[in-house]
This record gives C-alpha cells, sequence and structure tokens, in this order.
C-alpha cells in the first residue's frame, strides 16, 4: 500500500519521536510513505484565523503537490494538518465560489482526489489481525489512558471518523497489543495547544485537568495520536506540577511508539529517549526497558 | 441592566458576518450548549453565546474589547454541540478577519501577533520555524527568558531545531499568497 505522506512541520523537529515511530510502524504492516514533494505548512489555527482563503489555499498547495504525483490518499498525523486538509477537501467540494477562487489562486486546478486520512484510520483498515501478528511482545500489564486531543473527530462533518465524543479508534489498537485502556472522560478535551506561547496559564490549566484525570482512573501511560498534544501534556508537565503543586510523573507516548515496542522496536527506533517525562517505570514495570 | 436601542444599524454586524462566512447567527437561541463545552470559557469575559448575542445585536464594541474572539482555542466543540448548526468557529474566524477593520481596544494583542509572525514566518521559509516563533513572540510580549524552563530539554533532546528547515516550496507559496492578497484586496 501506498500514501502520500504528509509529516507536517512539528514531525520535523519537536515531534520528531512521531515521525520515527510511524515510519517503523507503517514500515513493519507494509505501508508505504512517500514524503509529499516540496511540501509547506497547512497554516494550522494562524492561516484560519486571519484569511479563510488562504486557510483553504495552503492545504490545497500541498494537496495538488500529491495530486500531481499520482496519489489519491494522504497521511496527515498531526492534527492540526489532518484537520486542516480535510476541511479544504470539504469545501473545496461544497463551496463553487470558494473552488472558484481558489482554482484562480494556483495554476494547477487541484480537482479533490487526494482523500486524507490520520494514521490511526489507516491502521483500522489494515484490520487488528494484521496488527496482531507483528506483535512479538505484548504490553501486558500497561495501563493506557488514550487522549484523542480535539479535532481527531471534530466537527463529525468534517473529521469523519470514530464517536465524536468517546472515540474508541486508538482504544481499540492499544488494547489489540495487549494493554489495558481506560474508560475515562477527557479523551476530547481540548489541551489548549494554540495558545501555547502566548496564554501558556491557560495551557497549564486545562493539561493539568487532563494529567488529574489520568491519575485519577489509574493509567501510568497517556497515549497521543498528535505532536501538539504530546508537546503540552509532556513537554509542559513539569511547569504544571510547579503551578499546581503536584507531581503527575505520567508519560506521554505516542500510540505509534507503543505499536513500534510491541512489534519489537528498540526504545531508540521508536524515539522513546526523546520524550520529558521519564518513561522508565511504566515500561520497565512490564519488562520493556 | 443595560438598554439597547435597536436599529437597522445593529443589523450590520450580522449581515457582514453572513456575508463573509455564510453563517447565520440570528438562529442562536441561547441554550447555551457551546458555553458548557467550551473549555476556555472560564478565561473569557464575554461567554460564547453572549457573544452570539452580542452579534445578533450588533455590539461590535463590546465584542472587540471583551477580547474573547482571541481567547477561542478553536477546538471545534461548539460547533459540533450546536443544536442549530452554527459553525460557531467560522463566525470568530470571521470577527478576527475583520477586527483589522476596527480600532477597538484589545485585551491580548499577543494572539493576533502571534498570528501574524506565524504567517511572516511561513512565508519566509515556507515551514513554521518552532524555536524562532517562541523567540519572536516572546519579544513581542516582552518576556524573553519565558518557556525556558521548557525549551532547554527539548534542545538537548534534539527536539527543538536552533536553525529553521526551508521548504522548496516556499516560493510557490509566496507566488500563492501574494495572488490571494490581490484577490482579497479586490474585494
Amino acid at each position: 500500500m501506498r500514501y502520500a505522506y504528509f509529516p507536517g512541520c512539528s514531525l520535523s523537529s519537536s515531534g520528531y519521536d512521531y515521525h520515527l515511530s510511524l515510519k517503523y510502524v507503517t514500515k513493519a504492516l507494509g505501508i508505504d510513505l512517500v514524503e509529499i514533494k516540496d511540501w509547506v505548512c497547512c497554516g494550522a489555527s494562524s492561516a484560519h484565523a486571519t484569511s479563510h482563503l488562504l486557510s483553504i489555499a495552503l492545504p490545497v498547495l500541498n494537496l495538488s503537490h500529491a495530486e500531481k504525483d499520482g496519489f489519491d490518499q494522504l497521511i496527515a498525523p498531526c492534527l492540526a494538518c489532518l484537520s486542516r486538509f480535510k476541511a479544504a477537501n470539504v469545501e473545496m467540494e461544497h463551496d463553487a465560489d470558494l473552488r472558484k477562487k481558489i482554482h484562480e489562486v494556483f495554476d494547477y486546478k487541484y480537482q479533490g482526489k487526494v482523500k486524507v486520512y490520520h494514521p490511526l484510520e489507516v491502521f483500522l483498515e489494515i484490520g487488528f489481525e494484521k496488527i496482531r501478528e507483528r506483535i512479538r511482545k505484548k504490553l501486558k500489564g500497561l495501563k493506557v489512558a488514550c487522549y484523542y486531543g480535539c479535532v481527531l473527530t471534530r466537527p463529525p462533518k468534517i473529521a469523519q471518523f470514530d464517536n465524536v465524543e468517546d472515540p474508541q479508534s486508538m482504544d481499540s489498537i492499544v488494547q489489540a497489543l495487549g494493554a489495558e485502556t481506560m474508560d475515562w472522560s477527557f479523551k476530547t478535551e481540548c489541551c489548549g495547544v494554540s495558545m501555547t506561547l502566548t496564554r501558556s496559564d491557560m495551557v497549564l490549566k486545562l493539561s493539568n485537568d487532563i494529567l488529574r484525570e489520568v491519575k485519577e482512573v489509574g493509567a501510568n501511560v497517556i497515549a497521543v495520536a498528535c505532536p501538539l498534544c504530546q508537546a503540552n501534556l509532556d513537554g509542559r508537565q513539569r511547569q504544571i506540577e510547579e503551578t499546581y503543586k503536584t507531581r503527575h510523573g505520567i508519560p506521554v507516548l505516542y500510540f505509534t511508539q507503543l505499536m513500534g515496542l510491541a512489534f519489537g522496536a528498540y526504545p531508540k527506533e521508536v524515539g522513546i529517549q526523546k520524550l520529558i517525562t521519564s518513561p522508565l517505570e511504566a515500561l520497565g514495570s512490564i519488562g520493556l526497558m | 441592566m443595560m438598554s439597547i436601542v435597536f436599529s437597522k444599524e445593529n443589523l450590520k454586524l450580522s449581515r457582514d458576518l453572513q456575508t463573509l462566512t455564510g453563517e447565520n447567527v440570528m438562529l442562536c437561541y441561547q441554550c447555551k450548549k457551546c458555553t458548557l463545552g467550551c473549555p476556555s470559557a472560564y478565561a473569557m469575559g464575554m461567554k460564547p453565546h453572549e457573544l452570539m448575542r452580542a452579534i445578533q445585536l450588533g455590539l461590535d464594541e463590546k465584542i472587540y474589547c471583551s477580547g474573547t474572539i482571541w481567547i477561542c482555542l478553536s477546538c471545534e466543540t461548539c460547533n459540533t454541540r450546536c443544536p442549530q448548526g452554527i459553525n460557531i468557529l467560522r463566525v470568530i474566524d470571521g470577527l478576527r478577519e475583520i477586527s483589522k477593520k476596527f480600532e477597538y481596544y484589545n485585551p491580548y494583542p499577543a494572539l493576533p501577533a502571534l498570528h501574524r509572525i506565524f504567517i511572516a514566518l511561513v512565508k519566509r521559509f515556507g515551514k513554521v520555524y518552532e524555536l524562532g516563533l517562541a523567540l519572536l513572540i516572546n519579544l513581542r510580549m516582552l518576556t524573553p527568558l519565558k518557556d525556558i524552563d521548557m525549551a532547554s530539554p527539548m534542545l538537548m533532546k534534539g527536539k527543538l531545531k536552533l536553525l529553521p528547515h526551508i521548504s522548496h516550496g516556499a516560493k510557490e507559496l509566496r507566488q500563492v499568497m501574494a495572488r490571494i492578497r490581490k484577490l482579497e484586496g479586490a474585494k
């Protein structure tokens, strides 16, 4: 299986471990990821707060590159990119006026042929049987809180994936790896990432709420599917602990890192050493490190 | 108690927004679902349902001075839950887009500044330069050392790159951006 791959800005720096582990897992499952030629930023929340046309044009620019190269499926692992790409496809399909304007801006007329997926969608499509076949080390004993973040399932008109308020896709994959997943109510709460540089106080509060709930339900690891969630929950965890005079100490792993470990990867191969909050205790307890 | 003399003038804001975004704010009947699900409502002077009412009444000065449109996290919860199907985030984006036309006081100037810096960096490099973005917005907020405790372990682990990546697509991107500006200016 061959997919166009849009890593996005985060996966080349702060989310490099996501990139590493995604590459490892897709390779193991026989999925070929081909990076889009000359890709540019999707615009994230800054483009849609500035100009609607720009917020559609940036994803379309990348989608056209994929379309020109003959791809009809694209993987975007970062939720900010994913939702911008999906929104661009939906709006280009339904808004004739917008489509006209976008075609005016580009020399190449994007035909809307490239379908956009999150890695979770692709893995579900592949099926649990194939995932189970690859497992070398079951994650038995690991208690995982799957955190989906804000825009993986929202709004349903755009995301068209999983249950919008109580998603299960990541849980089912993590369960297939042999781990236990928790039922909890903050799966799709926002970590506040668009404010991370400007109103960090809000991010600390929202992320603290999430971490507190994770502790409460007794999970020892959080699994995430977005580099921005990871940067907040992991990168800011020490600040959160200092601000709220508490101790969380919960490692925040990408779900692809968990998959990689279960597939028998060395921790370094899937970027475990890059985590800020040490996963040594949690992973050591089940003999993974 | 505030009293409002309602005239045709008051309808201007909601009509302008409908032209720009296609969303009809008049459909809102104040069920407050948006506010109850909003993760940042606690930090807003004007809550999302109050914002909807203020748009219906055309109170643009009150809206912009509250700064609510900049505190919104764009998490899409309100859109998902609105029983009237109003795309509230699109409305807020519309208000952000036309905010430049008004010269009202903005309690959170750092937020639009961040968006401007973000877009400027993307225009220059084609990609986000995370460290540069953080440094520039910190300078803008006059807190140059903010988050240094977070950045240093990230730098040590190679999670933050010192230098920007430059995309080969940056030139094409600049061309597209110039055409968009022309198209939007021609409106």
